[in-house]
C-alpha cells in the first residue's frame, strides 16, 4: 500500500507529530509548537504526493529473493563506530565543554547519515556494483567536499598556528625551509618517468601532517607578543584630539570605508567654515541630528590646505566614563575619513550640547542635535 | 534522474491495463532485468485490485477538496477590512509599485498556472500504473532554445519597468520632509529634525521654538514627499507600510532611506517585515496623514510646554510615581526633579539591551502604545477615528485620548504586567546574555492604586 519512498515521510511526519504536541505540552511555547506543526502538515502533505504518484515503489520480490540466504551480505561498515563516539562526546561534553556537545552531535549526524545512505545502496538491489555506484553517486557529493574543507581547514589553522607563533625572522626561515622542500620534492617527482600515485598521495599527506603538528605544537607554545599599536580610540580617551600629529595618525586610511551609508558629511572648506550635508536636505545645515543610543557614522572630508582632524566631546550616562573625546585621525587635504559616533545622553541633557569642531581652526563647529 | 544508470531498451515490459496473469511472468523476468525497471512493474499488480468507479470516486473527492480550499482562498482575497492590502496604493510610492507589480503579476500568474497545469497533469497523466518506462531520450535542441529564450523575453520586458521603478524610489533629491526613525525590538521611535531655517518639515511651529522630538507615531503632511531615514538598534527590522511604499530592511550600524507620501488624510497600518525576535508579529506601526493646516495644529501640539499636574491631584501622584518608576527609561520632556528643579533625564541605555524606550511626552496624541500592540483609544473611539471620512478624520485624530475613550483595560494590564501583554525577554533570571539588560517593558510590580496614579497622570499627556 505505501511506497518504498513514502516510508521515510510518514514515519517523519508521525515523529513531527509526536514532537509536535510534546513540545507543546512541555514547553507551551506556542511560536516552536507552531512551526513544528507546519512541518508536520508539510511532511503529511509530501507523504501525501508520493504515495499518489506511488513514486519510488519497490518491486514485490519473489518467494526465492525473499529467502535469507538470497540476500545480499551487507559491507563492513565504520559508520555506527563514528555513530557511538559522537554519541559517547555527547556525553562527555555534558559534564566537560559544551564545544564537545556540538562536536559530539555533528559527528553523531555525520555517521547516521553515511549509516543510512550505506544502508539504503545495498538493499536497493541485488547488483553488488550497482549498489557501490549508487551508494557512491548518492554520498559522494556530500562527502567529497566535507572532507576537502576539514583536510584544508585543518591545514590553514595549523599554517596559522605556526604564523602566530614564529617571529618575523623566525617565519622567513620557517617557510623558506618549507618552500624549498616543495620544490625539492617536486623536482624528484618531475625527474622520474614513472612515480606510482601512492608516492603522491603519501608526500602530500606527510606535509598536511606536518602542518598539522606543526600548528597544535605552536597553539600549545603560544602566540608571540603582537605589537600595541595607537588608535585613534586611545586618542579620545587621552584627551590628545589636538593638532599636533600622533602615532595614530600615519595608520590610518584617508579614503574610506562605508561610504555609502553615513548618517552625514562633515565638510571643512577651503573658507575654513564646517558644514554638513545629510541626504534629504537638499542644502548644505549648519546643525544635524544624530540617533541616539546608536552607533553614527559620519564622514569627515577636509577640503582645507592643511593636516586636519575632527573632533567631538561626547558624555555619558555612566557617571564613572564621564565625557570624552572623540576624533578622527590628522586628514590630508582633500582626503575623508570615516567617524563612528555613539552618544548616551541626548543633547538637551548636556551643558552646551555637542558640537563638531575642528582643533586649530576657530569658529569651524557644527552643532549635532541629539533629541 | 542522470546519476542513475539509464534502462535496457530490449527489458521486458508491460502495458498499462495489464491483467494479473501478466504478473507472474514480469517477476519470473525480473533476474534479468535493471533494478530501476523493477520499480516499474508494481502497478500491474496493484491496478487489478481498483475498480474504474472507485478510481472515479476518489477522483471526485480530491477534485472536491481542492475546490474547497481553491475557492476559501480566492474568497480570502475580498476581504473588505484590509488595511494592509498591497494592491490598494495610497500615494506615489505605492502607486508606482503598483504600476509594475499588476502587469507583472499577471504576467507571472499566467506563467505559473501554465506550470502547475503542466506539472499536475504530468503528475495525475503519467503516475505509476504498472506502465513500461518510455524510451529515454536526451533532449531536443529546438525546444529547448524556444524554453530558454521564451522566457529570457518575458524577463527582459520585465526588467526594464522593474529597474526604472527601483531608481525612481531610491530618489531623494524632491524630499520635503526628512523623519528618522530607529527600529528595536519591538517599536519603532521617530524624531524630526528641524532645518537651519526653523522649521520641520518646512512648518514653524507657531508659538514655541522649534526643537527636535521623539515619538512612537509617525506624523506626515499630506501631498508631501517624505524621506524616512532609518536604522536599527539591535536586530535587523523591515519599515513596510504596504498602502505607502514597499518594504525597507533596517540593518544595525546602517541608515537606509524609504520615500513615502499620503495623498489623503488617514491612517495608514505597517508592520515589521523582518522576523526579529519573540514579538515580531507585534511590532506594527501607523502611519498619519494630515492636511497642512492640521499639521501645524498637531505640530504645535507636540512642542506645547510641559504643563505639571497639580501636586495634590492623582495626577501629581502619579507624576511623583513616574518618576521613580518609569523615567529611568522613559523620556517626558519637560519634566524636572521637584526636589532639585532638574531636567529629569531618562537613561534606557543602562537597562534596556537596545538603549531606548519610548518617549511619553505626548503619549495621549497618539492610538496606540506599546509597539502598535494595543489601542490606546477603545474601540468605539478608534472606529470613530479609523472610520472617519478624510474630511473629518483630522478632527477626530487631533482630539487624542480623552478619559471617555481610554482603553483602560488593556493600558491597565500593561502597567500591571507588560510582559503577559506582549511577549518579551524581561525575566530576570534569564538575562545573563544580555548582562541584565531588558528586552521590552519588564513586571514593576505596581499596585492597584499605583496604577490609577500612572494613568491619571499619562491622561494628561498630550
Amino acid at each position: 500500500m505505501f511506497p518504498t519512498g513514502s516510508k521515510l515521510l510518514i514515519g517523519a511526519t508521525v515523529l513531527a507529530a509526536v514532537v509536535t504536541v510534546v513540545y507543546g505540552v512541555a514547553t507551551e511555547g506556542a511560536l516552536g509548537t507552531i512551526g513544528m506543526a507546519f512541518a508536520t502538515v508539510a511532511l503529511a502533505l509530501l507523504s501525501g504526493i508520493v504515495i499518489y504518484a506511488r513514486d519510488a515503489n519497490a518491486a514485490p520480490g519473489t518467494a526465492e529473493e525473499d529467502l535469507a540466504a538470497a540476500q545480499v551480505a551487507p559491507t563492513m561498515s565504520p559508520w555506527p563506530l563514528l555513530s557511538a563516539v559522537g554519541v559517547t562526546m555527547m556525553a562527555v561534553g555534558l559534564v566537560t565543554y559544551p564545544v564537545v556537545v556540538i562536536v559530539g552531535v555533528v559527528v553523531m549526524l555525520a555517521g547516521a547519515l553515511e549509516w543510512l545512505v550505506q544502508s539504503w545502496s545495498e538493499r536497493s538491489s541485488s547488483s553488488t556494483e550497482y549498489n557501490a555506484e549508487i551508494h557512491a553517486r548518492m554520498i559522494g557529493p556530500l562527502e567529497v567536499p566535507v572532507v576537502a574543507a576539514i583536510t584544508a581547514g585543518a591545514v590553514v589553522y595549523g599554517f596559522s598556528r605556526v604564523m602566530l607563533t614564529v617571529s618575523k625572522t623566525g617565519s622567513i626561515v620557517a617557510f623558506g625551509i618549507a618552500a624549498s622542500i616543495v620544490v625539492a620534492v617536486a623536482t624528484y617527482f618531475a625527474q622520474r618517468q614513472r612515480v606510482p600515485s601512492r608516492s603522491y598521495i603519501a608526500a602530500i599527506a606527510a606535509g598536511a601532517a606536518l602542518l598539522v603538528v606543526g600548528g597544535a605544537v605552536s597553539a600549545l607554545n603560544g602566540e608571540r607578543d603582537l605589537k600595541v599599536i595607537e588608535t585613534t580610540a586611545d586618542l579620545g580617551f587621552q584627551g590628545r584630539c589636538g593638532v599636533e600629529a600622533t602615532g595614530a595618525d600615519k595608520l590610518y586610511s584617508q579614503t574610506v570605508g562605508a561610504k555609502s551609508n553615513q548618517a552625514a558629511t562633515v565638510t571643512l572648506g577651503d573658507d575654513e567654515v564646517l558644514r554638513v550635508d545629510v541626504p534629504g536636505f537638499n542644502d548644505s545645515e549648519s546643525r544635524v541630528t544624530l540617533h541616539r543610543a546608536n552607533p553614527n557614522n559620519v564622514l569627515f572630508r577636509n577640503e582645507s590646505d592643511e593636516e586636519r582632524r575632527l573632533k567631538i566631546v561626547v558624555e555619558s550616562s555612566d557617571p564613572d566614563n564621564g565625557s570624552r573625546e572623540v576624533c578622527t585621525a590628522l586628514v590630508e587635504p582633500g582626503a575623508v575619513q570615516l567617524m563612528t559616533l555613539y552618544f548616551d545622553k541626548p543633547s538637551f541633557a548636556v551643558d552646551g550640547g555637542y558640537q563638531f569642531e575642528v582643533p586649530g581652526v576657530d569658529g569651524a563647529t557644527v552643532e549635532v542635535v541629539v533629541p | 534522474m542522470s546519476s542513475i544508470p539509464s534502462t535496457p531498451s530490449d527489458a521486458p515490459n508491460h502495458r498499462d491495463g495489464d491483467t494479473g496473469t501478466d504478473a507472474g511472468r514480469v517477476n519470473h523476468d525480473r533476474t534479468s532485468m535493471h533494478p530501476n525497471q523493477r520499480f516499474a512493474s508494481v502497478g500491474s499488480v496493484r491496478s487489478t485490485t481498483v475498480s474504474p468507479s472507485s478510481r472515479w470516486n476518489r477522483r471526485r473527492r480530491v477534485a472536491l477538496v481542492t475546490g474547497v480550499l481553491a475557492g476559501a482562498g480566492l474568497l480570502g482575497g475580498c476581504a473588505r477590512n484590509a488595511p494592509q492590502d498591497i494592491f490598494d496604493a495610497r500615494g506615489t510610492n505605492s502607486g508606482m509599485i503598483n504600476n509594475l507589480q499588476i502587469p507583472v503579476f499577471i504576467v507571472a500568474g499566467v506563467v505559473g498556472v501554465i506550470v502547475m497545469a503542466i506539472i499536475a497533469f504530468a503528475v495525475v497523466r503519467y503516475r505509476d500504473k504498472g506502465q513500461p518506462i518510455p524510451e529515454q531520450t536526451h533532449g531536443k535542441a529546438s525546444l529547448e532554445v524556444i524554453l530558454t529564450l521564451l522566457p529570457a523575453i518575458i524577463l527582459v520586458f520585465i526588467a526594464v519597468p522593474t529597474v526604472s521603478t527601483v531608481f525612481a524610489l531610491a530618489n531623494t533629491d524632491d524630499t520635503e520632509c526628512v523623519v528618522n526613525t530607529a527600529g528595536q525590538q519591538w517599536w519603532w521611535e521617530y524624531d524630526y529634525p528641524v532645518s537651519d531655517d526653523g522649521t520641520i518639515c518646512g512648518y514653524a511651529p507657531s508659538e514655541a521654538e522649534a526643537l527636535p522630538f521623539v515619538t512612537s507615531q509617525l506624523v506626515i503632511p499630506t501631498d508631501t514627499n517624505v524621506l524616512i531615514r532609518g536604522t536599527s538598534r539591535d536586530v535587523i527590522h523591515s519599515y513596510w507600510v504596504p498602502r505607502l511604499n514597499g518594504k525597507r530592511d533596517m540593518v544595525p550600524g546602517r541608515v537606509h532611506y524609504l520615500r513615502i507620501q499620503a495623498d489623503e488624510p488617514g491612517i495608514y497600518a505597517g508592520q515589521c517585515a523582518e522576523f526579529c525576535g519573540l514579538s515580531h508579529a507585534n511590532m506594527r506601526m501607523e502611519v498619519v496623514a494630515l492636511d497642512p493646516p492640521d499639521y501645524q495644529a498637531w505640530l504645535d501640539g507636540q512642542l506645547a510646554p510641559y504643563e505639571a499636574p497639580a501636586a495634590d491631584t492623582l495626577a501629581g501622584q502619579g507624576e511623583t510615581l513616574f518618576i521613580q518608576q518609569c523615567a529611568r527609561c522613559h523620556q517626558v520632556d519637560g519634566l524636572t526633579d521637584p526636589i532639585t528643579g532638574d531636567p529629569v533625564i531618562s537613561a534606557p541605555e543602562q537597562f534596556v539591551y537596545s538603549g531606548a524606550a519610548p518617549n511619553l511626552t505626548n503619549l495621549m496624541s497618539r492610538l496606540t502604545f506599546a509597539g502598535g500592540t494595543y489601542n490606546l483609544a477603545n474601540n468605539a473611539c478608534w472606529a470613530d477615528v479609523w472610520e472617519a471620512p478624510s474630511s473629518e478624520f483630522a478632527s477626530r485624530y487631533l482630539e487624542g485620548i480623552t478619559p471617555d475613550c481610554l482603553n483602560e483595560i488593556d493600558l491597565r494590564g500593561w502597567l500591571r504586567n507588560a510582559p503577559e501583554m506582549k511577549p518579551m525577554y524581561t525575566e530576570p533570571d534569564e538575562l545573563e546574555p544580555t548582562d541584565g539588560k531588558v528586552r521590552g517593558m519588564p513586571n514593576l510590580g505596581l499596585n492597584e492604586d499605583q496604577i490609577d496614579a500612572l494613568i491619571a497622570y499619562l491622561l494628561e499627556r498630550k
